[in-house]
């Protein structure tokens, strides 16, 4: 039991970004515990103060923990149980209130606190400039303009870059393998994707031969990816460029 | 601009006018009864319709299930809509003579409202506004990466291109068996339904035009929130609504402390179900209950509208991911019990209760094919 409440101590640290020195959970208790000493009207005290607080004693207790994840059969989504929290209503609340007669400045000290204490969510590196409307790289766009089929579907073998994209712009290209592949503590393991990424030099051959099992009307790669001959010698020829990806295409399908 | 043109009936007069329907049940005091209401009850009541549409359609139809459950939601929500116009126009004059003058006063349009405040409150809100817009620009010329989009926005688009709904793997295109946690959360094929009927890329609707809609629709639920919490029933209490706002704003934007945060969630996967669930479902619990349980005696009486909001609520958190359809119900338990805590009532715990049958439902359903003889 006590395992199970360290643990969910750290789902807890992790979700409140302790690690990177977010303090955001600090401002939210401070309001909950002024809400807790000052709030006078029951039905908001049950609401913005007995259920976050019951929420958060639940969220520690070891029984609760084990029921969830034997009810849900997932370990990994218990830390949206904090999502019932709500720290910005709360904390929003508690500090409005707390600021009383002097609520502008109030409000200008509490939001330069939660500056300090939180993060700027448009600082991620997983935000960067549209390139175009589908919010998707134009390589990707590019890549299969250039290689989608007028009718039907085809198998497509691309780099783990474009493995997210691809099928976000058109579902007439098929994968031989797709993200579950790129998420290591999934553990999966697939012939294809081992010949593809995990190779330092690719083997052309066994390459060559796995790809056609599928079959993949088109291989591509990166420019500089190393193999151990042309692929040009097996059976496939240089059907185009787009940024740093050469696209192969199998002539031998191409009579089928 | 066609395209345009049916995005705005189905994201606007469609939600607002089957909002009309709940409306219809909502007391007018204190600006209850407002437009902003009545766009966030048809919202969450034609989501839920589209839970009862798109459900079975997925569980139960093998073939073209998509155009089943589009062309069965399309008759229903036009049906809704104008069930929603005519219950309106019957019962609009009803309440109104019953308002006092300074309710009356309240009625008047927003515009005026805004002229008549003070500098400092209209250049709060002005800030309010720029946040908001500074969010929504941020939403629509940054793009946002995020793993589970290989799921859930090519789930909308196979919905759009090959008329399926989850009986092909979005990571391959393989065809699959169906994944009882993904098919019941039917939020990718609503995004899909949009995009079929604005013939707009799911792709460009999930990423662009899902925001545009979902972050100010979780504002308004802040909204009415804070004007529940900082109505303008004392003076001076309706000048920190603005405040309130500002802050929220500030607490979204700041709030990336980890991946995991709902406001994480809110601002970079604002499409997907779960983002959803975490920033818009959740509060919405928070501002009925809140509606609900401050309403003077006789007025609650009136208020059996928000109750089936709050019904619509429950379902919309299962549409969204069948995991919220677990914590919500977690949260309505808890709220619950400290509301009859509050009011020394326990039949706040079986009113409440009622509003979670189709909690039980949904996971009745999930248990039956989960564990049940397998689905086509």
């Amino acid at each position: 039991m006590w395992g199970i409440f360290l643990e969910s101590v750290v789902i807890f640290q992790n979700y409140m970004g302790f690690y990177e020195n977010g303090y955001l959970a600090g401002i939210y208790l401070f309001a909950l515990l002024y809400l807790w000493l000052t709030e006078k009207d029951r039905n908001r005290r049950a609401i913005f103060v007995y259920a976050p607080t019951l929420l958060l004693v639940m969220f520690f207790c070891p029984l609760f923990r084990k029921l969830f994840v034997r009810v849900l059969d997932d370990s990994e989504t218990y830390y949206r149980l904090l999502w019932l929290l709500q720290m910005s209503l709360v904390s929003a609340y508690g500090i409005i209130r707390l600021c009383g007669r002097h609520r502008r400045i109030g409000v200008i000290v509490a939001c330069v606190a939660i500056m300090a204490c939180g993060n700027y969510v448009y600082d991620s590196e997983h935000i960067t400039k549209a390139e175009n409307a589908y919010h998707l790289p134009q390589e990707a766009i590019d890549l299969v303009d250039m290689i989608e089929p007028e009718e039907g579907r085809i198998t497509v073998l691309v780099p783990a870059d474009l493995i997210y994209y691809v099928r976000q712009y058109s579902t007439n290209i098929e994968l031989p393998y797709g993200r579950e592949m790129l998420i290591a503590r999934w553990d999966y393991y697939h012939a294809m994707y081992e010949a593809m990424e995990e190779a330092e030099v690719i083997e052309t051959e066994s390459f060559a031969e796995l790809a056609r099992e599928y079959p993949c009307a088109y291989v591509v790669l990166e420019e500089d990816r190393e193999t151990e001959e042309p692929l040009t010698d097996y059976g496939y020829e240089i059907y185009g460029q787009v940024g740093e990806y050469v696209v192969y295409k199998d002539i031998t399908l191409s009579g089928e | 601009m066609t395209a345009i043109i049916s995005l705005f009936f189905w994201l606007v007069m469609i939600p607002f006018c089957i909002g009309l329907v709940p409306a219809c049940f909502i007391s007018p005091v204190q600006r209850r009864r407002n437009p902003g209401v009545i766009l966030l009850g048809g919202y969450f009541c034609m989501w839920a319709l589209f839970g009862l549409v798109a459900i079975p359609a997925v569980l139960w139809v093998q073939y073209h299930n998509f155009s089943v459950a589009s062309r069965c939601f399309t008759v229903l929500s036009i049906l809704c809509a104008a069930a929603g116009l005519l219950m309106w126009r019957r019962k609009a004059g009803d309440y109104r003579p019953e308002l006092t003058s300074p309710a009356r006063e309240r009625e008047e349009g927003i515009v005026k409202r805004f002229l008549h405040r003070t500098w400092a409150e209209k250049i709060e809100w002005l800030l309010f506004w720029a946040l908001l817009g500074f969010q929504l620009y941020k939403a629509v010329a940054y793009t946002s990466f995020d793993g589970d989009d290989a799921y859930y926005v090519v789930e909308s688009l196979i919905a759009q291109q090959a008329d399926v709904m989850y009986r092909i793997l979005p990571y391959t295109g393989g065809s699959t068996s169906l994944d009882v946690r993904h098919a019941l959360a039917v939020f990718p094929m609503w995004v899909a339904f949009v995009a079929v009927q604005s013939g707009i890329h799911a792709t460009i609707v999930s990423h662009v035009v899902m925001p545009v809609v979902l972050i100010p629709l979780t504002y308004l639920v802040y909204y009415e929130i804070g004007k529940g919490l900082f109505g303008e029933q004392t003076p001076g209490d309706g000048e920190r609504l603005p405040l309130f706002m500002i802050v929220m704003c500030v607490f979204q934007i700041f709030g990336n402390v980890s991946i995991y945060t709902n406001e994480t969630f809110f601002l970079t996967r604002t499409w997907q179900g779960k983002a959803v669930a975490g920033s818009l479902v959740i509060p919405a619990f928070l501002w009925l209950l809140l509606w609900i349980y401050q309403g003077a005696g006789k007025d609650k009486e009136r208020d059996a509208g928000l109750w089936i909001i709050l019904v619509c609520v429950n379902m919309t958190a299962g549409i969204c991911s069948s995991i919220a359809v677990f914590i919500v119900s977690i949260l309505l338990a808890v709220t619950a019990l400290g509301l009859a805590f509050a009011q020394r009532d326990g039949r706040v715990l079986l009113r409440i209760g009622a509003a979670c049958i189709p909690n039980v439902i949904y996971m009745g359903l999930y248990v039956m094919v989960a564990y049940g003889p397998a689905l086509g």
